[in-house]
């Protein structure tokens, strides 16, 4: 019995050669849920090879919905604590009201239709201006060399770059009084960084100068 | 990398000599915003619920800032809402089926009769109070004295203070509520009141010094129950007895207002008496007044109330009057004409999806996009208000 068992798991090894955590085996393809790249798949050759394949099935959060924003989701699940989805689009969705209540003030207290202009009303568009001020362009990493620990600026993927921008933001958001709500002050702090001001964008900056001052090092990146 | 808000468009100094040059130089007069808003589909500029007709269903009318600050200064409109008019910089009430059935009877009702009463009930969220907000405006306008409740539950659910009843024994008082409800009716009527001039019938004994003597005016006996909250309770109960002598002696007409009156009737609530015994409504001094002006043995008057879920803990199932008011609470009303209230239809929905595309409150939407947030919300007008709000 025991010897059928392990010969089992050894032919499973041996055909897939990694264990999988997926529910799903590895050639499985990832489901295509928004309309418009449905119908780019359709009048590409590429969906005639995948045609007969088997797919995923899509996520909760995958929506074919006109108000979704692949960036906003993400911002969602860097927000999310616990697996509280619900809890974290609701701050989202508060803040975003928030944006857009402040944004309307504004709007009503400006004067001439050149400022009425200037002032961004959809809450979409300041997040993502929010997240693109706040993205950094380098980071530190720690080296050690000869018993001394270095900075050493390098490069930062985008991807790493727009976790560490979205980090900023909630954490500057975060600094606030008992009396203050989150989504609240995550709207203040959205709303400046999309004028490149706020703490967000000052941590930025601060990286910036940072690895500005330890350009010196920036060859040990090749010496490793 | 870095970006801001609202670059300089290439064209934008094009645009702006353009402006002023016609501006400057062109012959065509400037149309103004009174005669723009007429032209609307969404808007009407009629802005006196009077003369509300047929013909102004499913448009949106502006509540005058000085007639909002004057009726619901402490409180009417919806909390949620209240947050939309600051926010939009005007009180706009869209005009529905509902109400102008209600304001036609009004119209066309025989004031010497028995008074009226009429039900609003509908799920939630389907504009119960904003109509009865609409109605009381009407209300205003035709000067009727209001005595108006803009949430009954709050009495019962969260009330300031309890205190036992020193002139109605066996009951409870709610002195601060009575004191704020008294600052409430006099906000409400102090122009209409002091033009009517009426006078209290008879001596009211509060205590051995204090009592209120025949011939004094009305004014002057909300005057004293908002000085000492302790008799409150007893000036209300006095000021409605006063109010329905008028208004049978066609001194004046007056319109009962209340929004969830069922909970007048529910068999929950928060106060306790001295032996931490549960008091039903009915054993509370300050809605003994009310059960009172609510029943039809007076005329040259109208009654509108709400039923709402939310209103009692006990009965939530259903929205439907008979359940919510339970079998003694349909029996006090009845008869009455119960008026469903319902979610948008597709006129109703696109006129408030435009008005708020103009209060910039959502823009550039696609029509899949307005389509997809019809099917979302089911075109629920309170489910509608809060799926716009962060687009």
């Amino acid at each position: 019995m025991y010897f059928l068992f392990t010969y089992t798991l050894f032919r499973c090894n041996l055909t897939s050669f990694r264990r999988e955590y997926s529910v799903f085996p590895s050639h499985y393809v990832e489901p295509i849920y928004r309309k418009d790249e449905q119908e780019a798949l359709f009048r590409s050759e590429e969906a005639m090879n995948i045609a007969h394949q088997q797919v995923k099935p899509a996520q909760i959060t995958d929506t074919c919905s006109e108000f979704y924003d692949a960036r906003v989701l993400k911002f969602i699940n860097t927000i999310m604590r616990n697996g509280d989805r619900k809890l974290a689009r609701t701050l989202v969705t508060k803040s975003f009201e928030e944006i857009k209540r402040i944004q309307l003030q504004r709007y009503h207290k400006a004067k001439t239709n050149e400022e009425k202009d200037n002032i961004e009303l959809d809450p979409f568009v300041v997040f993502h201006y929010a997240v693109d001020n706040c993205t950094p362009v380098l980071q530190l990493i720690n080296c050690r060399k000869g018993g001394i620990m270095y900075k050493i600026p390098v490069p930062i993927s985008p991807v790493r770059a727009q976790h560490k921008s979205m980090k900023w933001l909630i954490e500057a958001a975060k600094e606030k009084d008992d009396e203050e709500r989150f989504y609240n002050m995550l709207a203040k702090e959205l709303v400046s960084a999309s004028q490149n001001q706020g703490r967000a964008v000052k941590w930025k900056e601060e990286l910036h100068k940072k690895c500005q001052a330890n350009r010196a090092y920036a060859h040990f990146r090749w010496l490793k | 990398m870095e970006r801001t808000v609202g670059q300089p468009v290439n064209d934008s100094f094009l645009r702006r000599i353009r402006k002023t040059h016609s501006r400057k130089f062109s012959t065509v007069v400037e149309v103004k915003d009174e005669q723009a808003s007429q032209v609307c589909s969404f808007r009407t500029a009629e802005n006196n619920p009077i003369n509300h007709n047929t013909d102004h269903i499913a448009r949106l009318y502006t509540v005058p800032i000085d007639i909002q600050r004057q009726i619901f200064q402490n409180g009417g409109l919806p909390g949620k809402f209240m947050k939309q008019v600051t926010t939009f910089q005007e009180c706009s009430i869209m005009v529905r089926q509902p109400a102008i059935e209600i304001i036609s009877y009004l119209n066309q009702v025989d004031y010497t009769r028995p008074v009226n009463k009429y039900v609003l009930y509908g799920k939630f969220g389907v504009g119960k109070s904003l109509t009865l907000c609409h109605i009381l405006h009407y209300a205003f306008a035709q000067k009727y004295v209001l005595v108006h409740i803009y949430w009954a539950a709050h009495w019962f659910k969260d009330m300031k203070e309890v205190a036992t009843s020193v002139l109605s024994p066996g009951c409870m008082d709610l002195p601060i509520d009575a004191g704020l409800w008294l600052k409430h009716f006099k906000f409400q009527n102090s122009k209409l009141l002091s033009e009517l001039d009426l006078k209290v019938s008879k001596d009211y004994v509060w205590n051995q010094r204090e009592m209120t003597s025949q011939g004094t005016s009305i004014l002057e006996l909300v005057e004293f129950g908002m000085n000492r909250i302790k008799y409150a309770c007893g000036v209300i109960d006095a000021l409605i007895k006063e109010l329905k002598l008028a208004s049978i002696a066609g001194k004046c007409k007056t319109m009962v207002v209340i929004d969830g009156f069922n909970a007048f009737t529910s068999s929950h609530t928060r106060i306790r008496n001295d032996n931490k015994v549960m008091v039903l409504p009915k054993q509370v001094s300050l809605a003994i007044p009310f059960f009172d002006i609510t029943k039809n043995d007076w005329c040259n008057g109208a009654i509108v109330v709400t039923v709402d879920q939310t209103a009692n803990k006990d009965r939530r199932e259903s929205h439907l009057p008979r359940y919510l008011l339970g079998k003694e609470g349909f029996e006090h009303l009845d008869p009455f004409i119960p008026v469903l209230i319902e979610d948008y239809n597709i006129a109703e929905f696109d006129s408030m999806i435009e008005y708020y595309k103009d209060r910039k409150w959502i823009r550039n939407i696609t029509s899949s996009g307005q389509r997809e947030l019809e099917l979302i919300t089911n075109r629920n007008p309170f489910v509608l208000m809060d799926q716009c709000k962060f687009l």
